[in-house]
C-alpha cells in the first residue's frame, strides 16, 4: 500500500484509523454528506487507485463485502464496474443501469469534482440494490488526485428487473411477437452452466445468455433449437429454459394459437416444452370420455357445436316430430363440474337443422343457413356470450348466398366467416366460396371468384390453416350424373391476389386410386381439426358400406407431397363423429357430442380426443 | 428528458465517441441518436466536446455500428424500405461469425435495436438446418458432453428430428 493516501487521509481524521485493516470502518472526518452517510446507515467504503489505468480497487471495508457478497480478494485489482452486472457471470452492464449516472461519474473524475447520486448494483448474487453512492477525489500534496474514495450506503430495489419489459417486436413475416412476463429471465439457467466449452476471448462469449435465447433461439423451430442445444452444454442448459418454448411457440404458430393455448398452460399449470413437444408429435394424443352434468333438453339431433374459449355452445337442431329448434346451450369445460346451462337469449333466430356454428376470436359465435321451418336459410345471426344479457343479432346484408344446408365453414383470421357448397331447396348441391368480414360495420358477402371449383358437395370440412388458408376435405361431391363420397383435398391460399382452389391430394390421381396405404377412405359428415403448424387431423364420419371408421388420420399440407398419415391414438374412440358436433377447444381437445349410434340424446356422455397430456405440474 | 434546446443546435451538434482502443469518432448528432444509450446519455451531458468512452467496444466494431447507422438516418425518408433491406442483406452476407457476435454486444449495449435484430436474424439464418457438427464448426464451439451425455442428449431431442 502506498504512503500518499494514509498520508493524507491521516490529516483529515479526527480519531485513529487503520486503513490496512480491513475489519474496522474508519471514522473520518470527510465532510457533511459523507458524515450523514456514515451515521444514517452502515456503510461501504471502496477506494481505488486513480492512477492506475481503469483505476483497480485497493482497499474495500467489511460492511462492503457483507452487503455485496463479494470477497475482499475478489475484488482488489478490478474496476468497480462489476457491480454494475447482474450476476458473476454476466459479461455486460444490466440494461437498467442509468448511463446518464455513469456518464456523470465519469465526468466528474475526469474534471476531479465529488459526485453523488444513486446507482443501481447488484450483489455478487444476482439481486439489485440501489446505491447511494458518494464518491470524492483524493489529492496528494502537490494537488494530484491519486485516489477516490467511493462511500456507499444502500437500500433494497424493489422494482422489474425484466429488462426487456415493454419491448415489442415489430410485426413482420415469421417476426417473434413478445411481450415478455416478469420472470422471464431468471437466473438459473447462467448458474447451471459449465463455461468450458469455448474460449474466454471467443466473442459469442460476451453474448449474453439474454441474447442468445430471446433474439437468436426464439426465431428457431424446435428441430433447430434441439440441434442447438445438443452443441454444448451451455447451449443445452439454454434450451431447458421454459421461456425459451414459450417464445418458440409464439413464433412457429403465431399469436392466436399461442394466446389459446396461454390459457390451458396456466391453467393446468403446463410445461410449455412439453406444450411444443406433444403439439409437434402429437405422442400423447388419447381419447378420453367426459361425463358432464346437466342436459340438452328437449333432445335433438343435426345440431350444431362450436368453442367459444373453453365453452361449448349448441345451437338448434331437429327435436322432436322433426321440428327445428332454436335452443342455445353452454357447456364450460374449464367448470369444476361442467353442465349444460340453457341460455335464455334474446331474439333466437329461427330453429334449424344443418346448419353451421362458428366461434369468433373474441367471445362471439355465428349462425349460418340451414333448414328450418319453412325451407332452407340463408341467414346469418351472431351472439356474444360476454353480454350480460346475450342477444343474437341478425347480420343484416342486401345480398346473400344460396340458401342451403349441410354446407361447411370457417372463420378466417378470428373474424372472417366463409361458406361453401351445400345443398339447395332443389336439392342441387353448390361449390361457391362466400367470405363475410364481421370486422366490418355493415358486412357484405363477398362471393370469391376462382376460374376453377372443385365438384359441388355437401358434408365437407372447412379447415383454416395459418392466417390466410383454407382446406377442403371430403363431403359427398358429384360427379357426372352421381353422387360419390370423396376424399379430395383442396387449398385455396386467400392473401393470393389471384385467388384459386389448388389440388392437394386425394381421388384424382392417376387411375383413380389412392398409392397410400394410410389415406382415409372417402366420407362425408366427419370431423376435421386443425392443429398449430398448419397440420389438419380428420376422423369419424359416414363412410362407404356403413363400416365403423376407427381411425384418426393427419395430413401436412406442407409437405412436399402431402401424405395421409395414421395417428396412433391411444383409448377407446367414439364409435361415430360428424364435424357438426364436433369441435376444438383451447387448442387442445376436441370433443365430440353425440352420434348416430349412441343412445345418448342427453348429450352428458362426451368422448374428447385430447391432443396433449392436459395433466400438468404442480 | 431534455431534449437539445433547438433543432439548429441538434443539427450542428457533433458527438464524440472513444472506442476501447482510444480511437474516436465523430458523429452526427442524428446518427447518435439511433442508439438509445447514448440518446439517454446525451439528454443528460448535453452537447459535449468529451468523448463519450465505450469501454467494451473495438475501433473495427464501432466502425460497422456508425455506418450502419449513417445509412439508416439518411436512408429514413429517402430510400425504399426494400433498397434498405437489400443493403442490410450486403451488409451481413459476408460477415465472419466472430464480427457478429462483436456486433450484438455492442448494438446491445449502445441499444439499437433494428441493428441487434438484424444481427440476431442473420445467426438465425445460419443455424437453420445445420446439423451439430455443422453447428459446432460455426460458433467455434468444443463438444463438451461425455458419450452418455451425448447419447442422452440424442434421445431427448429425437421428436424434434422427426424420428
Amino acid at each position: 500500500m502506498d504512503e500518499s493516501p494514509k498520508k493524507e487521509l491521516a490529516v483529515r481524521r479526527n480519531t485513529s484509523s487503520h486503513l490496512h485493516r480491513k475489519e474496522e470502518t474508519p471514522s473520518w472526518h470527510l465532510g457533511a454528506p459523507v458524515d450523514i452517510f456514515f451515521r444514517s446507515s452502515p456503510c461501504r467504503i471502496v477506494v481505488v487507485n486513480a492512477q492506475e489505468l481503469d483505476h483497480p480497487i485497493i482497499y474495500v471495508n467489511l460492511i462492503f463485502e457483507q452487503v455485496t457478497g463479494y470477497r475482499a480478494d475478489e475484488v482488489l485489482g478490478r474496476n468497480c464496474r462489476f457491480l454494475q452486472y447482474q450476476g458473476s457471470f454476466a459479461k455486460t452492464r444490466y440494461p437498467l443501469v442509468d448511463i446518464r449516472i455513469l456518464t456523470e461519474i465519469c465526468r466528474c473524475l475526469s474534471e476531479g469534482f465529488d459526485f453523488e447520486g444513486e446507482r443501481l448494483n447488484f450483489r455478487k448474487g444476482g439481486s439489485p440494490l440501489m446505491n447511494r453512492l458518494y464518491i470524492k477525489p483524493i489529492c496528494n500534496d502537490e494537488g494530484i488526485i491519486t485516489h477516490f474514495l467511493g462511500v456507499q450506503s444502500f437500500k433494497e430495489a424493489n422494482f422489474d428487473l425484466s429488462p426487456l419489459r415493454g419491448l415489442v417486436w415489430k410485426k413482420s413475416s415469421g417476426a417473434i411477437h413478445t411481450h415478455i412476463l416478469g420472470d422471464m429471465y431468471s437466473q438459473k439457467s447462467l448458474f447451471v452452466h459449465r463455461d468450458c466449452s469455448f474460449k474466454k476471448c471467443c466473442p459469442l462469449y460476451k453474448v449474453s445468455d439474454e441474447v442468445l435465447v430471446v433474439n437468436i433461439l426464439a426465431r428457431l423451430t424446435p428441430k433447430d433449437v434441439t440441434s442447438l442445444g445438443s452443441v454444448c452444454h451451455r447451449f443445452y442448459n439454454l434450451t431447458k429454459d421454459e421461456s425459451l418454448w414459450k417464445l418458440v411457440c409464439q413464433n412457429i404458430w403465431g399469436q392466436e394459437t399461442f394466446s389459446i393455448l396461454e390459457s390451458v398452460a396456466r391453467r393446468r399449470r403446463l410445461w410449455w416444452g412439453k406444450i411444443v413437444r406433444e403439439l409437434t408429435t402429437l405422442e400423447a394424443a388419447a381419447w378420453r370420455k367426459l361425463t358432464v352434468g346437466g342436459s340438452v333438453e328437449p333432445s335433438c339431433i343435426n345440431f350444431s357445436v362450436c368453442a367459444v374459449g373453453s365453452k361449448v355452445v349448441l345451437f338448434g337442431g331437429e327435436g322432436v316430430n322433426m321440428q327445428p329448434v332454436n335452443d342455445t346451450f353452454v357447456l364450460d369445460l374449464n367448470e369444476d363440474c361442467p353442465e349444460w346451462t340453457h341460455i335464455n337469449v334474446n331474439s333466437a333466430p329461427p330453429g334449424r337443422w344443418g346448419h353451421t356454428l362458428s366461434g369468433l376470436s373474441d367471445s362471439r359465435l355465428v349462425v349460418f343457413g340451414g333448414c328450418g321451418r319453412n325451407g332452407l336459410l340463408n341467414d346469418a345471426f351472431v351472439l356474444d356470450l360476454d353480454e350480460p344479457q346475450p342477444t343474437w343479432r341478425e347480420v343484416s346484408c342486401s345480398t346473400r348466398p344460396l340458401p342451403r344446408s349441410w354446407h361447411s365453414s370457417c372463420i378466417l383470421d378470428g373474424t372472417k366467416l366463409i361458406v361453401s357448397g351445400g345443398c339447395t331447396d332443389s336439392g342441387a348441391l353448390l361449390s361457391d366460396t362466400f367470405l363475410l368480414d364481421l370486422t366490418m360495420e355493415k358486412p357484405v358477402w363477398k362471393e370469391i371468384n376462382v376460374s376453377w371449383r372443385p365438384p359441388s358437395r355437401l358434408g365437407h370440412t372447412l379447415s383454416v390453416l395459418g392466417n390466410h388458408k383454407i382446406l377442403m376435405y371430403g363431403g359427398l361431391a358429384t360427379s357426372g350424373p352421381l353422387r360419390l363420397r370423396s376424399s379430395d383435398v383442396y387449398i385455396m391460399d386467400l392473401s393470393e391476389e389471384e385467388t384459386r382452389w389448388k389440388y392437394v391430394t386425394g381421388s384424382m390421381l392417376p387411375g383413380g386410386v389412392s398409392t397410400c396405404n394410410s389415406a382415409p377412405p372417402p366420407r362425408l359428415d366427419h370431423a376435421a381439426v386443425s392443429l398449430p403448424g398448419g397440420r389438419v387431423v380428420v376422423f369419424g364420419g359416414s363412410i362407404a358400406g356403413s363400416r365403423l371408421e376407427t381411425k384418426v388420420y393427419i395430413l401436412d399440407p406442407m409437405e412436399e407431397k402431402p401424405t395421409w398419415r395414421i395417428l396412433y391414438v391411444q383409448g377407446r374412440q367414439p364409435k361415430y363423429a360428424s364435424g357438426h358436433s364436433t369441435c376444438l377447444v383451447g387448442g387442445t381437445r376436441v370433443v365430440v357430442l353425440g352420434g348416430h349410434h349412441t343412445e345418448d340424446w342427453m348429450l352428458t356422455e362426451l368422448h374428447e380426443l385430447c391432443l396433449i397430456n392436459l395433466k400438468g405440474t404442480d | 428528458m431534455a431534449e437539445l434546446p433547438n433543432t439548429t443546435m441538434a443539427n450542428e451538434c457533433k458527438v464524440k465517441l472513444k472506442s476501447k482502443d482510444d480511437k474516436i469518432f465523430e458523429v452526427e448528432y442524428a446518427v447518435a441518436m439511433q442508439s438509445q444509450t447514448l440518446k439517454n446519455a446525451l439528454a443528460h451531458t448535453g452537447c459535449t466536446d468529451t468523448a463519450l468512452p465505450l469501454h467494451d467496444i473495438s475501433s473495427q466494431i464501432l466502425a460497422k455500428v456508425i455506418e450502419y447507422c449513417e445509412y439508416h438516418v439518411n436512408a429514413a425518408n429517402t430510400i425504399s424500405e426494400k433498397d434498405v433491406k437489400t443493403w442490410d442483406e450486403e451488409l451481413v452476407k459476408h460477415m465472419d461469425q466472430d464480427t457478429l457476435f462483436r456486433l450484438i454486444v455492442a448494438a446491445k449495449y449502445l441499444e439499437i435495436h433494428n441493428l441487434v435484430d438484424l444481427m440476431c436474424k442473420t445467426i438465425a439464418d445460419r443455424i437453420k438446418d445445420k446439423s451439430v457438427e455443422e453447428l459446432r464448426e460455426i460458433f467455434h464451439v468444443q463438444n463438451d458432453f461425455t458419450p452418455e451425455e451425448e447419447e442422452q442428449v440424442r434421445r431427448e431431442t429425437k421428436w424434434a428430428h422427426g424420428e
